[in-house]
């Protein structure tokens, strides 16, 4: 039942979003504040699309919601969604007021939201997804997350019962979340590059949750993201309902139940955000089919991946998660394995947090820098407000000096590359360095015409002193 | 040399044990032992040089003690025959008397030393460190520790320590003995101690250390690091691994910490601390 004052709030948000557009404001977190401050219950009231679709969980969701968002608009559909905005509850409510008519109707006809999993105790409720996926739940930040436990207790105390779940069930944390709730689980079988023993520095589920004795993983991808049983007391990873097979990097294809879809990037991290979207929209009604033929219309989202050719060089900016050590651990994984002499420019530094106190760099040493100590990595820029945090961590995996340059401003890394022809050049950016990383970019490209300049003024000299 | 870690496969948080394969790497003849929850502790059989136990989950703490609590007289003995530990995070707070959530008890811990950690599971708490380490400090103070004021310490060699806290709740009561500034570990130049209105932070009685700073403090410190390993476990060394950069990271950390113009707390993003705090 929506009050008075619930058109009030909506009708003043209204007003704070036109006048954001007139004075060129982003503000995508304001007009939910003004709601919010007149109408706490706002969310509650607002009721929603006909179907809530959420995606939450540490790594994946927006690249798992733009997916979503990408093919249901690829379907004809009408889509709220909190993409360009915050995906806590203010991000959330200025999403549904964008939506919704000054008469209160939702124009959408389903929502696809990205909620933070933190947030969810005050999301939840207030609005009660009618599915939400549970990609993965790992280690974040410190500061704000604590530990995957404490997430996962937060979500399960308070998911909404009727909430179907569409979980994870090669993360052992993830897929138990809220056991009373209905669910699915999506999974990979097996791949070739599956090991039993962690090789990573974080392995947050290592004993049973039932008697505490050790989990033994049969195929662990990463971390505790595998599938694991207790040779104690015959506890095990769920059955998956959605289980990927043949995964093939080369040809870009993998099966899921014995269909076959396209993989959008050949990082793990990425084929789960695939299979899961494949699970999310099977569950939904759609047949291989019509996947399929949404998944060849879509990609993967440029400003956190992108790559681009220089002057005979591979320019890659890739979005590393600062605070995040399994992100970037991913991250440092990928890179590492990829063909080819490189250099990387690190500069993940969280600028927020570096202007108002000083990172929390203890993920440092959760995240797996020693990927980075392979002899195709050349040369390591350690840049920005940490890289003497770097720069010791860097040593502390193994990189010889030689290989590690430290610059303390991030526009000046560029100078510090050695350019080796032909080789791939990483700019590594956090959350909030998207622009910076645009310009170091910017940066990397002059200097690589800089340099075939000198080299080609020093041939014109070469051949003068010949003639 | 002998370094025991306690359960490493849930006292394991936010980079804890990488102080464990930096004084590997420093003493490259240490034997790292690792006692998992279904052993019992290798220290209360056999002389070990340090027994290492780091930062855990609300429920680690839980199966924490439930594997010491029996052991808990050893243990005391242990602490009082001055084997050395080294506690970090809220694996500390498993030594004090108990820990409350949300007002309600939560666990009965193992009593070395008086204090009540109350933590919510609402609020996080996250602050920068700067502190002092006296190598050389003597038994007993003159004066008490006032609320909120600086905490009275023996004068002689200080080193400066500095470090992250990263946690759900604080040590409180513990001055109600007027013991705290006894068995401080350190003093806060900057940042809390035990608690917000507490300088002094964490325990040091006899050989056990213990500190709610977290992560890689070791590294992090150089020179603490020196007095640790040089003359806390007696192993003859001139020079730390990586010693220059760890230095040139820890001077730069140090000034910016000191420098009253870096924030100190970090209440989720929003600068304002939540009701409690």
């Amino acid at each position: 039942m929506r009050s008075v004052t619930f058109y009030i709030a909506l009708w003043m948000a209204k007003l704070a979003v036109i006048a954001l557009k007139v004075t060129g404001h982003q503000g995508t977190n304001f007009p939910g504040k003004v709601v919010l401050k007149i109408c706490p219950d706002f969310l509650r009231m607002a009721g929603g699309p006909e179907k809530i679709l959420g995606v939450t969980g540490t790594n994946g969701k927006t690249t798992v919601c733009n997916l979503l968002i990408s093919m249901f608009k690829a379907d004809g559909k009408k889509v709220l969604d909190n993409n360009k905005g915050s995906n806590t509850i203010t991000g959330l409510c200025t999403a549904f007021i964008k939506d919704m008519t000054p008469g209160g109707k939702f124009k959408s006809d389903l929502a696809v939201l990205e909620i933070d999993e933190r947030s969810s105790r005050v999301v939840f409720p207030m609005m009660a997804p009618t599915m939400l996926l549970i990609n993965n739940l790992t280690r974040d930040s410190i500061m704000r997350n604590g530990h995957p436990e404490y997430i996962s207790r937060i979500l399960t105390n308070s998911m909404p019962p009727e909430t179907k779940l569409l979980l994870n069930g090669d993360d052992l944390i993830a897929s138990s979340v809220a056991p009373a709730n209905p669910r699915k689980y999506f999974g990979i079988e097996s791949m070739d590059t599956d090991v039993e023993e962690c090789i990573n520095l974080v392995n947050d589920l290592q004993i049973c949750p039932n008697c505490h004795g050790l989990l033994k993983y049969t195929n662990r991808r990463y971390h505790h993201i595998g599938r694991a049983y207790c040779p104690n007391c015959g506890f095990k990873s769920p059955e998956c309902d959605y289980l990927a097979g043949d995964i093939d990097t080369v040809s870009m294809r993998m099966k899921v139940n014995g269909n076959s879809y396209r993989l959008l990037n050949d990082s793990v991290f990425n084929i789960y955000n695939v299979l899961a979207v494949v699970a999310y929209m099977s569950e939904l009604g759609y047949t291989p089919e019509q996947i399929e033929g949404l998944l060849e219309k879509t990609e993967i989202v440029e400003s956190r991946y992108r790559v681009e050719e220089a002057g005979g060089y591979r320019i890659i900016r890739q979005m590393s998660k600062d605070r995040n050590a399994l992100g970037s651990s991913r991250a440092f994984d990928y890179v590492s394995s990829q063909p080819g002499d490189k250099e990387i420019i690190l500069m993940m530094n969280n600028l927020s947090d570096a202007a108002e106190w000083s990172e929390n760099t203890c993920w440092l040493y959760d995240c797996d820098f020693e990927f980075l100590n392979r002899e195709n990595i050349r040369n390591i820029v350690a840049t920005g407000p940490r890289a003497r945090d770097y720069y010791l961590r860097l040593k502390m995996a193994g990189i010889d000096d030689d290989r590690i340059s430290l610059v303390d401003d991030e526009l000046s890394a560029p100078e510090a590359l050695k350019l080796y022809q032909g080789e791939s050049i990483y700019i590594l950016f956090g959350t909030d360095s998207i622009e910076l990383s645009e310009k170091v970019s910017g940066m990397v490209k002059k200097q690589i015409e800089s340099a075939a300049k000198a080299t080609d003024a020093g041939a014109n000299t070469d051949e003068g002193r010949k003639d | 040399m002998k370094i025991e870690v306690l359960f490493p496969e849930i006292c394991n948080l936010y980079g804890d044990l990488a102080n464990i394969r930096y004084l590997k790497e420093c003493i490259p003849e240490v034997e790292i032992i690792k006692t998992s929850l279904q052993d019992r502790p290798g220290f209360l059989e056999e002389e070990m040089d340090l027994v290492y136990m780091g930062t855990t989950t609300e429920n680690g703490q839980h199966l924490a003690l439930n594997q010491l609590r029996p052991y808990r007289q050893q243990i005391l003995d242990k602490v009082d025959e001055g084997t050395r530990f080294l506690i970090t995070g809220n694996a500390m707070e498993l030594f004090g008397e108990r820990i409350e959530e949300d007002g309600v008890e939560e666990a009965v811990c193992l009593g070395l030393f008086p204090g009540i950690a109350r933590r919510s599971s609402v609020n996080r708490f996250n602050s920068l460190f700067v502190g002092e380490f006296h190598p050389n400090r003597t038994e007993g103070t003159e004066e008490k520790d006032k609320s909120g004021g600086e905490a009275k310490m023996p004068a002689g060699e200080k080193i400066e320590v500095v470090g992250f806290m990263s946690q759900f709740g604080h040590m409180y009561d513990v001055e109600n003995e007027g013991t705290l500034e006894k068995i401080a570990l350190f003093n806060s130049l900057r940042g809390p101690g035990m608690n917000m209105e507490q300088k002094n932070e964490g325990i040091r009685i006899n050989n056990f250390l213990a500190t709610y700073v977290i992560g890689p403090l070791l590294i992090l410190n150089p020179p603490f690091t020196k007095w640790f390993i040089k003359d806390y476990l007696g192993y003859p060394i001139e020079k730390l691994v990586y010693e220059e950069a760890a230095m040139d990271s820890y001077t730069h950390r140090l000034k910016e910490y000191k420098d009253p113009k870096t924030g100190l707390y970090y209440w989720g993003g929003t600068n304002q601390r939540p009701a409690g705090y």
